[in-house]
């Protein structure tokens, strides 16, 4: 099995110490996307 | 007073419903017609198909929720579609069948001031010969029904490795022009950790079959993603994650016949090829549900409305895909000849693929369909409810909610295992979803930084709480309509 996620990589993506604060970062994150916004496409051009 | 008719109750039906009744006095009526008497969050479909979570967790029923926030609910199916009437009927209306209780099989006439079709795809499994869920080894998690005979499968395969059974597992697409891809990528990881947890990840062969060209294609041409500080393309980002996994692929297959534990396709070399299993998760194509239209005197206007799915105002010109911009993509979901019809989410036609279109050298299409996910649906849905509002209120067309999935970021939060401490999960955000290559020449069509991807826990967290909220929010609890589409 080739393995391209190395040990410490992959410690960091599972603990949960660290993960929590990734949580609120990514929560953050995808909320700014989200609330970023939307709109047309066609009077912009 | 108005009279606004949705059809369907998934995401984009029950979000337009629920903005459409907080927002309009009761003197307006909001009729829901669904055949569902449930709503269910088909994103937990992946965990209750490896059996974390049961179904009755993720769906509720929807008529005593819509009895209390007076929306009128009918359990039945839209049937055709009458835009101008008929001789008898002045309104507009849509032909609706009840499905359940004692009306079962009785058509009625739901007239309407405004309809939103909300009726999502038709999972259509007929297009692929011997894909029917639940027969020849293969299932789906398409629907929670469909979802808890695939665990009934999985959990039965797993007992048998438990006594030393070796197992081929296949899971992906099931037809050459099938799409949700990121939903089968999900349940793949979740079989494989759940393997795992039943000490007999070593006795199976992880396979996945994709009409994709790339891995990481998801039926979105691919991304260019931040990856912590690197910049990655989802292929290798996917390949990254299966290889680490040991889950083996098979791209650019169009899988067109299943049998007892046999997938036939062809691929883009065209070759016809086998693929045995002891399990399999197909997605089927998605289509259109084949409804009829109507004028006022009866004449077929079926090409009006429908290409395949509804058409919106998107730019349905054909042309290549090196010709294809953001600005063919819809921006308000609405029908160009009957302007008080609208179809949200993925009832709507869209005007070409995301992914490139690629033939076999039998001249097969093999590709995927574009994608719409939870989150364009909703959105979509929202600013429907919010024109029509508008509309209402202002007694004149307002059309000034726009959202081109050409200028909306989506995230796509991919659960990789399940469990507070073991699980795992890929969270991808894209912005936009159509790639706009006009804007961002460079970076595959896509912002940096707003398109990027991570692994681990928190995603798994982040998938769960979305599972929660998302829930809350469809019960119409209180305050509700503070979490975001
Ligand atoms: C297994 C799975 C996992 C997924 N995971 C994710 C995810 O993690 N994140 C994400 O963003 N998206 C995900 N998706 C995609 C997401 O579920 C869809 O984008 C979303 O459901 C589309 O919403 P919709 O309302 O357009 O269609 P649907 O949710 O399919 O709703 C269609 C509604 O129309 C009703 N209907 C059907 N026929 C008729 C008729 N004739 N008359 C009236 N009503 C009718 C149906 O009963 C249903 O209520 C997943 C999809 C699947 C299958």
């Amino acid at each position: 099995m080739t393995q391209r996620i190395s040990k410490y990589q992959r410690f960091k993506m599972m603990n949960p110490i660290l993960q929590f604060f990734k949580f609120i970062y990514l929560s953050l994150k995808v909320l700014i996307i989200v609330a970023g916004g939307h709109g047309g496409t066609r009077k912009a051009h | 007073m108005s009279k606004i008719v949705v059809l369907g109750a998934g995401i984009s039906g029950h979000v337009a419903a629920s903005h459409l009744r907080r927002k309009l006095s009761k003197a307006h009526e909001v009729v829901v017609v669904s055949p569902n008497s449930n709503y269910q969050w088909i994103p937990s479909n992946i965990w209750v198909g490896i059996g974390r979570i049961k179904s009755e967790k993720i769906l509720f029923p929807l008529a005593s929720l819509y009895k209390k926030k007076h929306i009128d609910f009918k359990q039945a199916k839209a049937v055709s579609f009458h835009p101008e009437g008929d001789a008898q009927e002045q309104k507009p209306y849509v032909l609706a069948e009840y499905v359940a209780g004692e009306t079962k099989g009785q058509q009625e006439k739901v007239t309407y001031d405004y309809l939103i079709n909300a009726t999502g795809p038709k999972l259509n499994f007929e297009a692929t010969e011997g894909l029917n869920p639940g027969t020849n080894k293969a299932y789906s998690v398409c629907t929670y029904t469909h979802a808890d005979h695939a665990w009934e499968g999985l959990n039965a395969l797993i007992q048998e490795m438990k006594k030393g059974k070796k197992a081929k597992i296949l899971i992906g697409t099931g037809h050459a022009k099938a799409t949700c891809q990121g939903a089968a990528f999900e349940y793949i990881l979740n079989v494989e950790q759940e393997l795992r947890r039943h000490n007999v990840r070593d006795l199976a062969e992880i396979t996945w079959i994709s009409n994709e060209y790339q891995l990481g294609d998801f039926g979105m041409d691919g991304m260019l993603l931040s990856y912590g500080s690197m910049t990655m393309k989802s292929s290798e980002m996917v390949e990254m994650v299966f290889e680490d996994r040991d889950i083996k692929w098979i791209l650019g297959a169009g899988v067109n016949k299943i049998e007892d534990g046999i997938a036939h396709y062809e691929n883009l070399e065209g070759e016809t090829k086998t693929e045995t299993f002891d399990f399999a998760m197909l997605i089927p194509s998605f289509s259109g549900h084949g409804f009829k239209a109507f004028d006022k005197n009866n004449q077929d206007i079926t090409d009006k409305l429908f290409k395949g799915f509804m058409i919106v105002d998107a730019d349905y010109t054909p042309k290549p895909y090196e010709e294809w911009t953001v600005q063919d993509w819809p921006e308000t979901y609405q029908n160009p000849t009957y302007k008080n019809i609208f179809a949200p989410g993925i009832a709507f036609a869209p005007p070409h693929t995301i992914s490139k279109p690629r033939k076999s050298k039998n001249g097969t299409e093999i590709f995927p369909s574009p994608p719409r996910t939870g989150m364009p649906s909703g959105i979509t849905a929202k600013l429907v409810a919010d024109n029509i509002i508008d509309s209402i209120k202002n007694n004149k067309e307002s059309l000034k909610h726009k959202g081109s999935m050409g200028n909306m970021g989506a995230a796509c939060i991919a659960s990789a295992g399940f469990g507070l401490t073991q699980g795992s999960g890929i969270s991808i955000t894209t912005f936009p979803i159509i790639p706009d290559y006009v804007k961002y020449p460079k970076t595959h069509g896509r912002k940096l930084g707003k398109t990027f991807g991570e692994i681990g826990l928190a995603g798994h967290w982040l998938k769960l709480a979305l599972h929660y909220a998302f829930i809350y929010k469809a019960k119409m609890k209180p305050f509700w309509w503070l979490i975001p589409e």
